[in-house]
């Protein structure tokens, strides 16, 4: 089924073409490179090589980090911004672009912004520091011991303040009490000098914390400057040192303007790079490379016709794949189902020999997350949402292919809402074939019937790709078994006829006999006994949908409950109606949320733990072909 | 108001609380989990998020049974029934699946999620393996909400 053919290529060519067939290889993104068997010359100048480059690389980074605080904001704004586009073909012109006096500049700044910073912030604790001893009314520069006393600024606990006060009129202290705040007092203090060390024992008992200017402020203070002057000095320094800052950030500012080039230039240098990791992976002599990859069969001839040019100095030969090797896995899809492609890569990608599950599980996944929300006015929310974001937005890759997945889905749940649920709570009950608040057990036969054809379906591939691997015995005997006892053992107890219980032990013998593989009788005959047992297996898949009732029976009931909130608020005089209209538009986007999570994830567990056991196997290697990379921009 | 109303409001309350208690710890957990990862990696809050959304849903289912019991006992739109004992016991007792299912799952989802948050730190890109093994957990849930729905539309008062 839709794996597509590779093929694996061998280029042959002169030693002198080599970086420019890089380039070209690089720039159609065909090939995936492997490491050729053959030992590696001349590694050491391209070590060098890479980490001038990568230091190149750092300092760009750095600079766009820096540049990028000038970005447009607002949550839309970067949902709906476009990357800058270069041409891929010319895109080593940008090499002339002198940029190393930008980033050179783009250093100076930063390196002077940390300083000014690092500078405000010790002004800033100075400041603090100064700001309870504010009240202090005497020159700072004259807070010096005389020759017969001791001068002294410092804070006590307040809890000591009375036994301090006592302390002070007992023995000959003077005081003033500059301030005062929750938990300490700020004092300032004059005693004799003769008994210095008894007075310092005493304070140092009551707690009493020294405090001293520093250097720096001394220096700023004039001879008759008070702590309030040297404050607001020191606010002033701030505030100057805050304008150069604010000049240092218009003059980045006018730096963002080379932003896009850096960008760009970024990106090519990325590639350079990459050039030079994937020339590791050649064979060289000194005339001669060798290199070998991986192809899509289709593009082989776009290949050779690429590498046309260098017809004189080059041979290339594609075979495919010897049963030995292990070729990557590319899938292939037809539009529609190309967006659930992302589930089965999530699963892992088909082993060789299996094959590729996306087209049979995409119909199942796209009916179970439509039965799981089942709520129209959220399914043509979500689709058009998922298609103005891929229209204005342009999304690419996984993402683009996510936001298919979500319209498609979204459709889904339109279509299914409408019939077996509501809109936005209230339901039509004119487009209504169901109503699974009155009738669930309707609903959940319904689940129990898809769960049952999709497990049965998932048998049947996994027959059908066992006679394809030519296992025919076990594939037709075994599975088949499956195929018939499964289907006519449910009509057997529904409608009692013994020819559907003949029908369905015909079946069972099938499996007795054939479920096994070994090839002694007695083990056979138990063994196969033992896998009939795997009948349980069956009934608890098929039961494990009984899910999509209760998703779907939660989102209907929370849409309810909103709008019976949004009618109680309704009674509420004055503010009802907007409150009503809060409740509607939150309520609603929480339960379109959640609905959408919970059905997404279990229907994709149904597809994975259900359906994918059948008959999948995982295990195949994803093809990452030698491209062009690109973080910031976009090569076109 | 009658014994067998009082029991189905307990019934209701039960549904919510114990739903609530197990998504309350769950999304405790990968909440804790993903606040530590995200200090060395701020970037992943989004699918971090997703993660520690996922155990909440027990929480939700309980709210939705409690709803159902009030909308049964016309608490909530229409006028107040009045449930027999016998019928006010059935309402509780079909609560319980929702309830105890809720309250065990929710805590072991958390801690699945919670070393979901620490693969996606490691593995960026496997963000859907983490929660697809949440939603095995949560199998149980749906399974007890789905039985209580029946139940709860199977008594008719």
């Amino acid at each position: 089924m839709a794996i597509a053919e590779v093929q694996k290529v061998q280029i042959l060519a002169h030693a002198g073409v080599k970086m420019e067939i890089l380039s070209t290889l690089q720039e159609e993104g065909l090939i995936q490179l492997e490491r050729a068997n053959f030992e590696e010359l001349d590694l050491e100048s391209s070590f060098q090589e890479v980490s001038h480059l990568e230091h190149r690389l750092h300092r760009l980074s750095s600079a766009l980090v820096y540049l990028s605080r000038w970005e447009e904001k607002g949550f839309v704004k970067k949902l709906f911004a476009q990357k800058p586009q270069i041409d891929r073909q010319k895109r080593e012109e940008i090499l002339d672009f002198d940029y190393l006096p930008v980033l050179d500049k783009i250093e100076k700044l930063e390196a002077e912004k940390d300083e000014l910073l690092s500078e405000i912030r010790f002004l800033e604790k100075e400041e603090e520091f100064l700001n309870p001893l504010e009240g202090l009314e005497l020159p700072l520069r004259s807070l010096k011991p005389t020759d017969s006393t001791e001068i002294l600024l410092g804070s006590l606990p307040l809890s000591q303040e009375q036994s301090f006060k006592e302390l002070a009129e007992k023995e000959a202290i003077w005081f003033e009490v500059i301030n005062r705040r929750k938990r300490i007092i700020y004092l300032f203090l004059i005693y004799p000098k003769g008994e210095r060390e008894y007075f310092e024992q005493i304070l140092k008992d009551l707690n009493f914390v020294h405090l001293y200017f520093t250097e720096n402020m001394l220096n700023k203070a004039d001879e008759n400057d008070k702590v309030k002057n040297v404050m607001e000095k020191i606010k002033e320094e701030i505030k100057e040192k805050e304008g150069k800052l604010a000049n240092l950030e218009r003059e980045g500012q006018n730096l963002f303007i080379h932003r896009e080039n850096l960008m760009l230039l970024h990106d090519v240098l990325l590639n350079e790079r990459g050039k030079i990791f994937s020339s590791h992976l050649l064979g060289e002599t000194e005339r001669v490379f060798y290199m070998e990859g991986w192809i899509r069969s289709s593009d082989a001839e776009k290949l050779k016709s690429k590498l046309q040019p260098y017809t004189d100095a080059i041979e290339i030969y594609a075979r495919a794949p010897l049963p030995e090797e292990e070729p990557p896995v590319i899938l292939k899809n037809p539009k529609p189902g190309k967006p659930f492609e992302l589930l089965t890569k999530l699963y892992g990608l088909p082993q060789r020999g299996s094959f590729d599950p996306t087209l049979p599980m995409a119909p199942f996944f796209f009916l179970f997350v439509g039965l799981c929300v089942s709520e129209a006015g959220y399914g043509l929310l979500a689709a058009l949402l998922s298609l103005l974001l891929i229209k204005f937005a342009k999304p690419k890759g996984g993402l683009l292919q996510f936001l298919k997945l979500f319209t498609l889905l979204g459709v889904s749940t339109a279509i299914l809402g409408a019939l077996i649920g509501g809109w936005f709570g209230f339901p039509v009950s004119e487009l209504m074939v169901l109503d699974p608040l009155q009738d669930p057990l309707s609903f959940l036969i319904l689940a129990l019937v898809l769960g049952f054809v999709q497990v049965w379906f998932g048998t049947l591939l996994n027959m059908i790709n066992g006679i394809k691997n030519k296992l025919y015995l076990e594939s037709i005997f075994a599975q088949g078994g499956w195929l018939l006892l499964l289907p006519t053992l449910v009509i057997y107890f529904q409608t009692k006829q013994s020819i559907w219980g003949i029908l369905s032990l015909v079946g069972a013998s099938g499996i007795v006999f054939f479920g096994s593989p070994s090839r002694n009788p007695f083990a056979r005959f138990f063994g196969g006994l033992y896998s009939l047992y795997g009948i349980s297996r069956y009934l608890a898949d098929v039961l494990s949908y009984s899910r999509l009732l209760a998703l779907g029976l939660a989102t209907s009931v929370i849409a309810m409950v909103v709008n019976t909130l949004c009618q109680t608020a309704l009674g509420i005089p004055w503010v009802g109606w907007l409150l009503a209209a809060l409740i509607f538009i939150g309520g609603h986007l929480f339960n379109l949320g959640i609905s959408f999570l919970g059905g997404f994830v279990h229907s994709m567990r149904l597809q994975f733990v259900e359906f994918f056991s059948k008959f999948f196997k995982s295990g195949g290697k994803p093809f990452s072909p030698f491209e062009l990379e690109s973080k910031f921009v976009e090569f076109i | 108001m009658e014994l067998g109303f009082t029991l189905a409001v307990f019934g209701g309350a039960l549904a919510v609380v114990l739903g609530g208690i197990g998504s309350a710890i769950g999304v405790g957990l990968a909440g804790q989990a993903s606040s530590g990862v995200m200090s060395e990696d701020p970037e992943k809050f989004g699918s971090y998020l997703l993660l520690v959304a996922l155990p909440g849903t027990q929480g939700i289912y309980g709210f939705l049974s409690a709803f159902l019991v009030m909308l049964s006992l016309g608490l909530v739109g229409g006028p107040l029934k009045s449930p027999t004992i016998y019928q006010g016991w059935q309402i509780l007792i079909a609560c319980l699946p929702v309830a105890l299912a809720g309250l065990v799952s929710g805590i072991h989802q958390g801690k699945v999620c919670a070393s979901g948050v620490y693969m996606v730190a490691k593995q960026p890109k496997d963000l859907m393996k983490p929660v697809i093994m949440a939603a095995l957990v949560e199998t149980y849930a749906v399974l007890g909400l789905l039985i209580t729905i029946l139940l709860l539309n199977g008594i008719n008062l």
